[in-house]
């Protein structure tokens, strides 16, 4: 006696699985048919939101209730700067803690083995505060309280010559010491980052303008109370946004100003159409093989819903087997692909859930369609 | 053998009329007629053979009282229920209450004997509980010397055998009709016989009725009654 025999067959796992499941090979191989398409969505997908996730980074890792920027400003790697007048209007609200100033600029960082030189973003901002999740705070504050003291990011992609803590680094043919590192990240379009203070930022760029602010409220401050009266305070030739709503901006500017979310979405429905196709097939393959036995079914007095149902229920089943099989395989490709791009390519439970029911929702669709054949099995021509 | 006379039974006794039951394949335009005013009835407890020559009609007869084709013209009332105009639903529900058994056993091929008798008892109106469906099944096979193969698949089992797991689903209800097309054509002489004593178990235990096609001469001599088709009609009732 084997332990299926005691399930009822009219639910899971039902007669659906244990016809699907009865021929091994076939089902694995559907699995791998349908795993490929799931990780061609996962894939396309991950790429996707590496990007945008990548693009808003900064914003992401903002330590601060709000974000000022120039009006102008329309996305994060726009570098109007702000008059610093304006963080100092800001500072004076009553609920308003603090506001960091925030400088980006770019500059070459030299491999002294090659001579090459790479450009690197350089952030810079009060030695004191720290505007971004990228370290540990008093640690930050130490290192940069010396001048012209650096902190590499070790997220950098790496094409940059090797960065040793307490070691040289030569900048726009200046040399910095490194005090250790942050981990910030690359996008897009920088593939690396160093940390300084405002004051070394200023050694260099004298008349150097903020890009953003980080504003820190008092406990228990209103945060959307604030903001109107800053919005009204100051001149519009600033804006100022929550993290989420900085991010959110990003995220919608980067989707609207390159094709990327067409071009990643094209992919996702290639790998959709793929994935409906092969299981649209595998289904009808098993209807067909059995249509005589659904016919008996028929014949007894099942119903057409009960008939469905093995197939939705069989649908399930490859949409399962096959999103678990590119589950893995897009796992090890988003290993593979932050590791080549240093891109945030990773795998979150939202995305997880999301290709799921993408998966499941094209196997039932495929279903849907192949079970119209099974409705045709005519019970009449049996005998 | 008793041989029954359904002319003298109550209505309630009756398992199957059809009343000048007219069926046709083709178009409206270019019916090509299949059943011309046939005329059969068949008590509870009575076994009647069907036979005739290819073409004769009876396997749509057969098809139309086990209400898997609608009536076209006449009257076909099955334990109870008139079939003319019965909605889907209904007809569903009649052949809930039919045993069919067909030439070929269509198996699944990976359910066990136990399996597929189980998946049929579902249909009954109160689903049996593991061990009271194992016993049913068990006692049936074993009537029908397949209590070796119960937990056997069809790949396991030979054309006979998987035969005999087809008459055991038709039969594991209870039904109160049965509806066989050539159930023994495939069975040796043995196997046949223990088949037709099931059937005619069911028709004395249940008060079924049987209704049969086969051209099997030999189990004439085991029927209450052999009804000839000739032509779409039925020439030779005995």
């Amino acid at each position: 006696m084997r332990w299926r025999d005691w399930l009822p067959l009219q639910h899971p796992p039902g007669i659906g699985v244990r016809l699907i499941a009865f021929n091994r090979l076939r089902l694995l191989a559907a699995f791998a048919g349908i795993g490929v398409a799931v990780a061609v969505m996962f894939v396309e997908f991950g790429l996707l939101m590496g990007i945008l996730n990548s693009q808003s980074l900064m914003a992401t890792l903002v330590r601060g209730e709000l974000v000022v920027v120039n009006e102008a400003r329309t996305n994060l790697h726009k570098w109007d700067s702000m008059n610093r007048i304006r963080l100092n209007q800001i500072a004076a609200d009553p609920d308003v803690e603090r506001v960091i100033p925030v400088y980006l600029g770019n500059m070459g960082l030299r491999d002294p083995a090659t001579n090459s030189v790479r450009r690197i973003l350089v952030v810079a901002f009060p030695s004191g505060e720290l505007p971004f999740a990228i370290g540990d705070p008093d640690a930050v504050a130490r290192a940069l309280r010396s001048p012209n003291t650096v902190l590499f990011d070790r997220l950098s992609r790496p094409i940059y010559p090797d960065i040793v803590a307490d070691g040289e680094a030569e900048l726009n043919g200046l040399s910095y010491r490194v005090a250790g590192y942050v981990d910030l990240g690359p996008d897009i379009i920088h593939d690396g980052a160093i940390v300084m203070s405002d004051a070394s930022w200023f050694q260099r760029n004298p008349n150097a303008r903020p890009i953003m602010g980080v504003i820190r409220l008092a406990e228990g401050a209103d945060t959307d109370a604030v903001r109107e009266r800053l919005i009204a305070a100051l001149p519009d030739d600033v804006s100022f946004f929550t993290p989420e709503e900085l991010r959110q901006r990003e995220f919608d500017f980067t989707l609207r100003s390159a094709p990327i979310g067409i071009l990643f979405g094209i992919g996702m429905l290639a790998g959709l159409v793929i994935g409906s196709i092969t299981c649209y097939q595998i289904l009808f393959n098993e209807i067909v093989d059995r249509l005589k036995q659904y016919a008996t079914l028929k014949a007894m007095g099942f119903s057409e819903v009960f008939l469905r149902g093995i197939i939705i229920e069989q649908a399930l089943l490859l949409a399962c087997g096959g999103f678990l099989g590119g589950l893995i395989f897009a796992w090890g490709s988003y290993i593979y692909i932050a590791d080549r791009t240093a891109l945030a390519v990773t795998l979150s439970v939202p995305s997880v859930l999301l290709i799921f029911f993408m998966a499941a929702g094209m196997s039932v669709v495929a279903a849907l369609i192949a079970l119209r054949r099974v409705v045709t099995a005519d019970p009449a021509e049996l005998y | 053998m008793a041989r029954m006379d359904s002319s003298s039974k109550s209505s309630a006794d009756i398992a199957v009329v059809a009343s000048d039951v007219d069926y046709a394949y083709g178009t409206d335009a270019n019916p090509k007629p299949i059943l011309r005013s046939v005329d059969l009835t068949l008590a509870r407890g009575e076994f009647v053979i069907l036979t005739g020559p290819s073409g004769a009609g009876k396997t749509t007869l057969m098809t139309l009282i086990g209400a898997l084709r609608s009536v076209q013209k006449g009257s076909i009332k099955v334990l109870g229920t008139e079939l003319a105009r019965l909605p889907a639903a209904g007809q569903r529900d009649v052949r809930r209450r039919i045993g069919f058994i067909f030439q070929d056993h269509n198996l699944f091929d990976a359910l066990t004997a136990f399996q597929t008798l189980r998946l049929a008892m579902e249909l009954a109106e109160k689903r049996p509980s593991y061990d009271e469906a194992l016993s049913r099944a068990g006692d049936l096979m074993a009537a029908l010397g397949m209590e070796k193969h119960l937990h056997a698949r069809p790949g396991e089992l030979s054309t006979g055998q998987k035969q005999r797991v087809a008459i055991a689903r038709a039969l594991i209800n209870d039904p109160s009709l049965i509806l066989a097309d050539e159930p023994t054509a495939s069975l040796d002489q043995g196997s046949a016989g223990a088949v037709i004593d099931i059937i005619r178990d069911r028709i004395v235990r249940a008060g079924a009725a049987a209704l049969m096609v086969t051209h099997d001469t030999r189990l004439f001599s085991v029927a209450d009654r052999v009804v000839r088709m000739e032509d779409g009609r039925v020439v030779e009732p005995s």
